[in-house]
């Protein structure tokens, strides 16, 4: 049997799709890991993202600072909070959430300093005070650079809670980490089909996600001249 | 400077130099050969591949050390495949491995190691003699757990096994002495089996934060007391003669290597492992650093 049709074989096999071992229940446990550490490194990174970005000021040091969070190992970051938080799925949540904040401040900073000042000025001349500018002009307008950093977070996020494995947790990686341990292969290739993708159904959902959230203007001034004319009443 | 201070210095130098030549003289005569050792991935496994190691070293052999490499699902395609040369085992265990589970181990290490033997053979690998020192595999419960449940041997988890969570190492699941034997052997059922490690600090964490009621250790561990951890009895002899054994591939097991190793292996005693394991575990010695001392202490060494 050639190894692929023994991978093929071990997703077929039933007994590999039910109790606390099977795919659907890592699959599950894996999705709630990623969902969580993403949602905290969001309701940390965006709000000072935005703010930052709003009033243009810090933008270098959160960015410089983004970029030193990126060089640390998620790995290193996990052991270290093992011995500090020991079992439990904390020390991963720790891990995985200094690894979705980064992208996600750095793009919504860039987000909101790029918006168009023009248009800031225009808000600011029809009467938009502070915040209200901020909701109503600028965040939709910021909204396709932020949702490309939740997306680059929410893929290596997924990518990585492989991880907590490491330390006894669940997940998808349960089937690498195991299958490695007694060498089983077949096992290791499922477990890494498996989440690849995992990353890809979240970054294709997010895309949609994303098209939902693009204002309807944003989307028409990149849609083809003809398409534009009709949409408009002139006059 | 005047001539006196000169040849005082000259007098030191000289001095200097003839011991470290007799030093290095005695210990080694010419370079026997290479030897490629590995170890399993807990502290135990260390300790014994640096203890024989470190003797074949002082017998004159360049010794490569492999630690850590992993189970035997690892170490045995290593040897088998001559990446390694050799490991030390434990006889039950090695033979129920090398004979798919058949269940062949007894309580004696003699008669075990011979029915290994005949396994090996025909792999290109030998077992030496099986020394007295025995690590078999044990399971603990914490003292509070013990005291709840009135338990003290294996076969009075019976009716509390559905409540426990079991922790082990993966391979756990597929060895006789080890998951199979509990369910056929106790009849015990366990709620659920949590992968963790083989004896290591993620059993010791699950056991502390509650996750695993029940978990794998070896009986020549020194920290089980200390971490408030009970052994419970094997009252239906579950676990067989996992004696300390020398398992090379014949191609290295010339008659001296194997003096030298089955001279160990005739010198170590249990005590003497889980002293080892206790200046290892918990006073955190370097294992290379307490075989050294064990085998200066009994004239392995220069």
């Amino acid at each position: 049997m050639s190894f692929l049709s023994k991978v093929i074989a071990w997703f077929a096999d039933p007994a590999n799709w039910q109790g606390s071992d099977g795919i659907p229940t890592r699959l599950v446990e894996h999705i709630e890991l990623s969902a969580e550490a993403v949602a905290i490194g969001a309701v940390i990174a965006l709000p000072i993202g935005i703010v930052l970005g709003h009033y243009g000021r810090f933008g270098n040091a959160a960015i410089n600072l983004s970029n030193v969070g990126r060089a640390v190992p998620s790995f290193a970051i996990l052991v270290v909070a093992f011995q500090a938080f020991g079992l439990g799925n904390l020390p991963i949540i720790v891990a995985l959430t200094a690894l979705a904040i980064p992208p996600m401040l750095t793009n919504s900073y860039v987000a909101l300093n790029e918006v168009d000042p023009d248009i800031k000025e225009a808000a600011r001349g029809m009467g938009y005070r502070d915040f209200a500018q901020l909701l109503r002009v600028e965040l939709p307008q910021a909204v396709p650079l932020l949702m490309a950093g939740i997306r680059t977070s929410a893929v290596q996020v997924v990518a990585t809670a492989t991880l907590a494995a490491e330390i006894a947790g669940g997940g998808l990686g349960r089937f690498i980490v195991d299958g490695y341990a007694q060498q089983i292969y077949t096992e290791v290739f499922g477990g890494a089909v498996l989440v690849a993708l995992l990353a890809l159904a979240t970054e294709v959902s997010l895309s949609g996600v994303q098209k939902l959230l693009v204002p309807r203007g944003l989307r028409l001034q990149k849609a083809p001249a003809a398409q534009r004319a009709t949409t408009f009443k002139t006059a | 400077m005047n001539w006196k201070l000169r040849s005082a210095y000259l007098a030191a130098s000289i001095a200097v130099a003839v011991a470290i030549g007799a030093c290095g003289s005695t210990s080694t005569p010419a370079a026997k050969g290479n030897i490629t050792i590995g170890g399993f991935a807990f502290s135990e496994g260390s300790v014994l591949a640096e203890l024989y190691g470190q003797a074949l070293q002082h017998d004159g052999y360049t010794v490569t050390f492999k630690l850590n490499l992993g189970s035997r699902e690892v170490v045995a395609p290593a040897i088998k495949s001559g990446q390694i040369d050799m490991y030390v085992g434990y006889a039950a265990t090695d033979l129920e491995f090398y004979n798919s589970g058949a269940g062949e181990a007894s309580g004696d290490p003699i008669a075990t190691t011979a029915k290994l033997n005949t396994h090996l053979q025909s792999l290109g690998l030998v077992a030496l003699t099986p020394s007295n020192t025995v690590d078999q595999n044990a399971f603990a419960v914490t003292k509070a757990t013990a005291a709840k449940y009135s338990l003290t041997k294996l076969s009075d988890l019976a009716p509390v096994a559905s409540q426990f969570v079991l922790g082990a190492g993966p391979e756990c699941k597929t060895r006789p002495f080890c998951l199979p034997g509990l369910q056929n052997t106790y009849g015990l059922h366990f709620k659920d089996f949590k992968t963790l490690d083989t004896d290591g600090p993620l059993t010791r964490a699950a056991f502390k934060n509650g996750s695993i009621q029940i978990g794998l250790v070896f009986s020549s561990d020194a920290d089980l007391n200390q971490l408030g951890l009970v052994v419970l009895q094997d009252d239906k002899h579950l676990e067989a003669a996992d004696n300390v054994v020398p398992i090379l591939r014949q191609a290295v097991a010339t008659d001296e290597a194997k003096t030298v190793l089955n001279s160990i292996s005739s010198k170590l005693t249990t005590k003497d492992l889980v002293q080892m394991n206790s200046q290892v575990e918990l006073l955190h010695q370097d294992a290379d650093a307490v075989t050294l001392a064990w085998l200066q202490q009994h004239n392995f060494s220069s």
